[in-house]
Parts: structure tokens; sequence; C-alpha cells
């Protein structure tokens, strides 16, 4: 039982798009609350602390113009240094506290925040960015951790459709993770007014041996986060887990960035076009006229 | 790395397996302090783990067949494992082919997670505004008190005999008096001797030491303190999830746990400025008691590890404190001492004495391959490949003779009936010497029986024979 040593590290991103948010609830059927759904998942991110002492833990959030850190911040961070730092209440475990206490505090800062005014009306998320931060801590979690071995994973909470204008840093993403045997598992969100079909998620669970899930029943998600994300990599060989058999293997086109089904790709650096041109744009290949 | 995985799995065993010896009221005591079902949850193995996280928000009954389809086939066994260790541990029960969670687990390890309810047992947080005691205080502190303990059971001339750790150290058998006079306050001054055990003691881990001399304590203060056992749990199980470096109130403290603090502060576990002082703080030993992680309670230098050995047998330990220099003295015998080191020779002498005490060579083998120098760890094997050998051959020397009940047959009449009777013996085992010239034969005791009967059928059939 090696792995019972290990470090286990999850990076948790949460798509924080205000404009999608507003709109699920707003939701006829479905309608969700941010504010309950980002209280299960505290209480999913505790249950993952308490699993073991050293599990290590990263919140980012994916806004819609930027991605920031939620947990853990800066040691410089003037809300940890903070004179009028409210002291831990004697019934919470520190650990518990700090992150909690963190999530909060930047969440609200992120909502009143005055540059994020304008692009609210813009409903994406900035998943490509977050993908690399949590990918970029979790090699420094690595680093730092050289004699013992670190088990990573990310957990993406999605809510905003795709944007294939982040179609190629975001494959970039999910090889980077591949490489580094990271496990992407993503927990989708979707009912008429948000969400939608995602492309690009499914390839990235599907590539990293992740688990991809939609939440048909969003009021029980906790029961979902801790039944199907909770089991660290290692268990993921004795849990019967769900996966997804069909995978949508669409990309997005180089040129104009739309999602196709077929198109043309360059010979050399295998691009991909929606529409033919006499030469490549990417790597300046000129094509053979076709006959 | 390995070693120390395995002494973290050691120390998690030992306390699950206190811990299941007590009754079933126990437990519903113990839980009801969300610090203790955290712990304990982090003393499962991982699939109880998972299934306690399954079971936890769900109110209804389980069928156990459900649970069963959670795992893969061949991992059934695992899984069957560590459900009945949830019920060993009486966080699950199991009731008509149905798992329920244990009410009171429920309730308070969610408390535990949504740091809800009014319970108090994750330390009550002080303000420490004169910032006097810092994290290195605290290290020194722990390891200063650790190493008094050590001393006294090593028997070093001190001051400093605190009477609950000269209890302690006598109720687990480390130490004895030298006529078996057993304990009474009059000859509470009289100087003890170390026993086996303590010598094995010595080499261990100092968190497997921490943990094994707790559950001593635990023990002793159920059978003589008369002490609360679930007070007692309850507050080691609070103390691990305290904070290093925070100052901790002693007023939510019962009058039992501030006994057991009293207690456990010759052993470095908490630091208090004075003994009035109405906080406390908790050291690295306190905070790393159920992490299961390995983190040293010693000074840097000390687990740096000065320890050189060479393949002539030569042993130079780059140490000033008397404590290791005691510890090396057991089976090493020591030829030089300088200011910040010592020489000595492991030789077949020091190493029969050390093992004439009960202590193994695997023992000491481990212990200088833990305290190797940096510069000696560059190797492969650490330890010089001769030198292990040796202390192992010099360790199955004392194994030369071995005791086992027998029973002598002899004064065959001929050579036939002798050889009659070990060709029956020896497919079974039974013999354990034979002298063909002398017609002695020696089997043993299982086979006797089988031995005797044969002889007695033999015997009547040529007195049959010879008769007709």
């Amino acid at each position: 039982m090696s792995c019972a040593e290990d470090i286990n590290l999850l990076a948790v991103v949460v798509d924080t798009n205000p404009a999608a948010w507003a709109a699920a609830a707003s939701d006829p059927d479905r309608p969700l609350d941010f504010v309950k759904i980002i209280e299960q998942l505290l209480i999913f991110i505790n249950a993952h602390l308490s699993l073991k002492f050293d599990n290590e833990l990263a919140i980012i959030a994916s806004h819609a113009d930027q991605s920031q850190f939620l947990y853990p911040l800066p040691p410089a961070d003037p809300l940890d240094a903070a004179d009028d730092e409210p002291s831990k209440p004697a019934n919470v475990y520190k650990q518990f506290f700090d992150v909690d206490r963190a999530v909060v505090s930047k969440l609200k800062e992120l909502v009143d925040d005055k540059r994020t005014k304008s692009a609210e009306h813009e409903n994406r998320s900035m998943v490509a960015g977050s993908l690399a931060l949590a990918l970029s801590y979790i090699n420094r979690i690595k680093r730092a951790n050289e004699n013992n071995s670190v088990q990573s994973r990310i957990l993406i909470l999605s809510i905003s459709p795709d944007l294939p204008s982040q179609y190629i840093p975001t494959m970039n993403c999910i090889f980077a993770a591949q490489k580094v045997s990271t496990r992407i598992d993503v927990c989708r969100f979707s009912g008429r007014k948000y969400g939608g079909e995602s492309v690009f998620l499914p390839q990235a669970s599907h590539i990293t041996a992740g688990i991809y899930l939609d939440i048909p029943e969003p009021s029980n998600l906790l029961q979902y986060l801790l039944y199907t994300f909770l089991p660290e990599p290692s268990m993921r060989k004795t849990l019967l887990l769900p996966h997804k058999d069909q995978v949508d293997f669409r990309a997005a086109c180089f040129c104009h960035k739309n999602v196709v089904d077929v198109g043309y790709v360059c010979s050399v650096c295998l691009s991909i076009f929606c529409s033919l041109s006499k030469k490549c744009p990417t790597c300046q290949t000129v094509f053979p006229a076709p006959k | 790395m390995s070693s120390s995985a395995e002494v973290a799995k050691g120390v998690t065993n030992s306390i699950q397996e206190y811990l299941q010896s007590l009754p079933r009221q126990t437990f519903d005591q113990l839980y009801a302090q969300p610090a203790t079902c955290l712990a304990t949850l982090r003393l499962l193995p991982p699939i109880a783990k998972q299934v306690v996280m399954r079971l936890l928000y769900t109110q209804k009954p389980v069928a156990k067949a459900d649970v069963e389809v959670w795992c893969f086939p061949d991992h059934r066994g695992d899984l069957q494992d560590s459900l009945s260790k949830l019920s060993r541990l009486h966080i699950c029960t199991d009731y008509e082919e149905h798992l329920q969670m244990n009410r009171i687990f429920q309730e308070n390890f969610h408390n535990a997670l949504v740091g809800g309810g009014d319970h108090v047992s994750f330390g009550q947080p002080m303000n420490d505004n004169k910032g006097e005691v810092d994290i290195a205080l605290l290290d020194r502190h722990a390891a200063e008190s650790w190493e008094t303990v050590l001393h006294q059971l090593v028997g070093t001339p001190g001051d400093r005999r605190p009477k609950a750790v000269t209890k302690l150290l006598l109720a687990s058998g480390l130490q004895e008096f030298p006529d078996d006079g057993g304990y009474s306050e009059t000859n509470e001054h009289q100087k003890m001797n170390i026993t086996s055990k303590g010598f094995q003691f010595l080499l261990l881990d100092v968190n497997v030491q921490v943990w094994s001399l707790l559950l001593q304590y635990l023990g002793l203060a159920e059978r003589q303190l008369n002490m609360d056992i679930v007070q007692v749990l309850n507050f080691l199980f609070q103390i691990g999830s305290l904070e290093l470096g925070q100052a901790y109130s002693v007023e939510p403290l019962t009058d039992t746990q501030r006994r057991v603090m009293e207690d456990l502060k010759y052993f470095g576990i908490f630091y208090q400025r004075t003994k009035k002082s109405r906080k406390f703080y908790p050291t690295r030993m306190a905070t790393s008691l159920t992490s299961g992680s390995m983190v040293s309670s010693r000074k840097p230098e000390d687990s740096q590890g000065y320890i050189i050995v060479e393949t002539n047998f030569r042993m130079y330990a780059y140490t000033d404190s008397p404590l290791q220099i005691a510890i090396l003295s057991l089976f090493v015998s020591l030829q030089a001492r300088f200011q910040n080191m010592v020489t000595g020779l492991i030789t077949r002498d020091a190493i029969r004495e050390a093992l004439t005490k009960g202590i193994t060579s695997d023992q000491i083998i481990t212990y200088l391959t833990a305290h190797a120098h940096p510069e000696l760890k560059k190797q492969s094997p650490i330890l010089p490949q001769t030198v292990i050998d040796q202390i192992r051959l010099w360790e199955m020397e004392r194994n030369r003779l071995r005791l086992s009940g027998a029973w002598l047959y002899s004064d065959f009449t001929d050579l036939n009936e002798f050889t009659q009777i070990v060709n029956y013996a020896e497919p079974l085992g039974a013999v354990l010497w034979k002298n063909e010239k002398r017609r002695t034969l020696a089997v043993t005791e299982e086979g006797h029986e089988n031995v005797k009967s044969f002889r007695k059928r033999a015997a009547a059939a040529r007195a049959g024979g010879a008769g007709r």
C-alpha cells in the first residue's frame, strides 16, 4: 500500500462567470443558487482535507475575464496579515476555517470588482487560464515534495458554454496534464438557459482518464461530489465510478475558431481549418493546388 | 522512506487495536467530539474512508449488497476488511444485511466538516500578545523534555525525576526495580534498572516511542488513576488537531484533562510558561500525534544523522549528546570521547552483550542506518555489507543450540529392528538424531506415540513369526 503514503493534491477550478450564474438562477426548470453551490463545494473540500493530514488543496476561480487563486493566498496578502483578523472559533478545525474564509472573502472581492463589471455581459469563462494556473501550482507542489510522490488531480466545476477562441490553449493544457499524469475531472451543470453541450471538457477528461459528469440534480451536488469526485486517483482502480462512453472529438478551427465536424488539416503542422486556403496560416507551408 | 511509512503504519495499528478493545458505550461518548471523529477517520484504510464519506449524508440504512457493488469484483475482499473495521470501531453497524451509520458519529462528523455545534473540541485559541513563544522554543522544549525522559530511562543521574514519568516507565515495563520489590511510596527514590524492553524502546522512532508511552498512559489512567478514559482519549485526539505555535486556553478543559496535561507536560507534549498559566501551547509532538506523518520532533541537527561505520568495524559518531552516547554504548565498545565525537569499535563482545539484553540485530542495524551520517548515506547499501553480515552472524551464533523434547530409543536387539524403526520414523520427520553403531535413536515428542505403537506391532509380528 505505498499509495497510502502519497500526498494528495486536489486543484478545483470553479467557473464564476457571472452571466452564466445569473442565467442559471432564473432558469425555470432547474434554478441554481450560486451561494448554495459554493456551500456544498466547501463541504466537499473540507471532506477532502479531512481524509488525510497532508492532503493539499488549491482553488481557482475562472472568471469572465481573469483567473484567480481563491486558495491558497500568497502569504504577503494583506488579508492574512490584517490585524483585525477574526480569531478561529473553537468549534472549527483550523484548516477548514482558513480555506472557507479565504474562499468566501476572495469570491466577494471578485464579484465586487469594478473591472469585471464591464465584462459581465460577456458569457464566457477563462477555463484555459485556470487550468494553466492549476497545472503550474501542481508542478510547484511536486517540486517542493520531491521525496514523496504527489498524486494530483483537477476538478472543474463548469457552467459556461465553450469558448472556441480558447481551443488551442485549452488543448495545450489538457495534453500538459496528460503528460504529468494529472486527471481532469469535470462536473458540469446544464439547464435550459445555461450550460449546454460542451465539446472540449469531455475531451479533457477522456484524454487524462478523468471523470466527466453532467449533474442532473444540482440540489444534490454534494452527494455527487462525495460519491464521484472524492476518491483519490489511487482509489479509482478499486471503486466503480461513472465514466462517459461517447466523447465528442470535434475540434475548433484555427482560422475562425468555429467548432467543425469536418475540416481541412495541414499535413505539416496538423492545424485545423474550416475553409481551404493556398498557404497554411500557421506554418506558411504552400499547399499544392487541388486538381 | 519505506521504513518511516512502516513505522506510521505500526503506530496506526496499535492505536486501532487499543480502540477496538474498548466497549461500545465508550465509543458513543468518544464520537460526541467532532475532533475525535476526524482523528478516527484518518486512522481508517482508504476504502473505509470513502465508505464513511458516502454514508455520511445518507439517512436510511443502505443494503449491504448495494455497498458491495461500489467496488470492482477483485477488490471485494478489501471492501469487506474495511467494513468489518468500521463495525469494530462502531462507526457503522450491520443490521439485517443493511449498513447503518452510528448517528452520533454521523452528526458530529458533519459538525466537524461544517464547523457547527458547540463542543469546543478544536481548542479555544488565545491571543499571545507578548509573543515570547515561537515555534523554535516549542521544538527546543519538546526535544529537551523528551530527552530528559529517555535519560531517566537509561539511568543518567539527574535531579529532574517527575513522579509521573517514573510511574509510567515502571508501568510500561521499560524499567524495573533491581530486586522485585514492586512499587511503593517508600522506595520511590530507589534506583531503577532498564529492562530489555526498555533497550528495545530506545532504538525506536520518536513517534512510535511517544505513542507507545501514551497507550501505556491510557491503560494506567484507567486502572490506577481512576480517570475517565473517554475524556483522556478525546483530549489526545483534540491536541492532534491543534495548530503549532498557537496558544490555547485551559478554560474549556475538564479537571481530568487538566490532570492529563499536568502529567504529559513532562514528556514535552505541551508547553506552559508557568505552572499557573491559563494557556498552553501544543508542541510539534502533540500536533503530529494523529497525522501519521513522521514529523521529527528532534532538533534538526540531531535528525541529520551522525554515525559513520567503516568496513573495519570502526564507528565514529559526531555527537556530544550523553543520551546518544549512552544508546551507542549499548552495542558499541566505545574507545575515545572527544569534544564533538566519540569513536568506538563494533566488537563481538559488545554486540553479544546487547543481544543478551534482548536487543535484536535488526534493531541495531536499523538504528545505525537511520542515524547514518549524510556522507555514509550516499553509499548503497548505507552500512558496509561486511558489518551487517557480521552482526547477523553474531546473533545466529547464539542460536546454535536448539532445545526440543525427545524420547530416546536404545538397546535394540539387532540391527534389523533398529533399521526397521528408522525407516518408519524418518519419513514422518520424527527422527532428531540417530547412531547406527550404537543402535540409538532420538525421536521427537510428537512422533513418539506413532513410533511406540509401530515398535509394539513390529515386535508382536516378529514374536508371531518366531512362534510359527
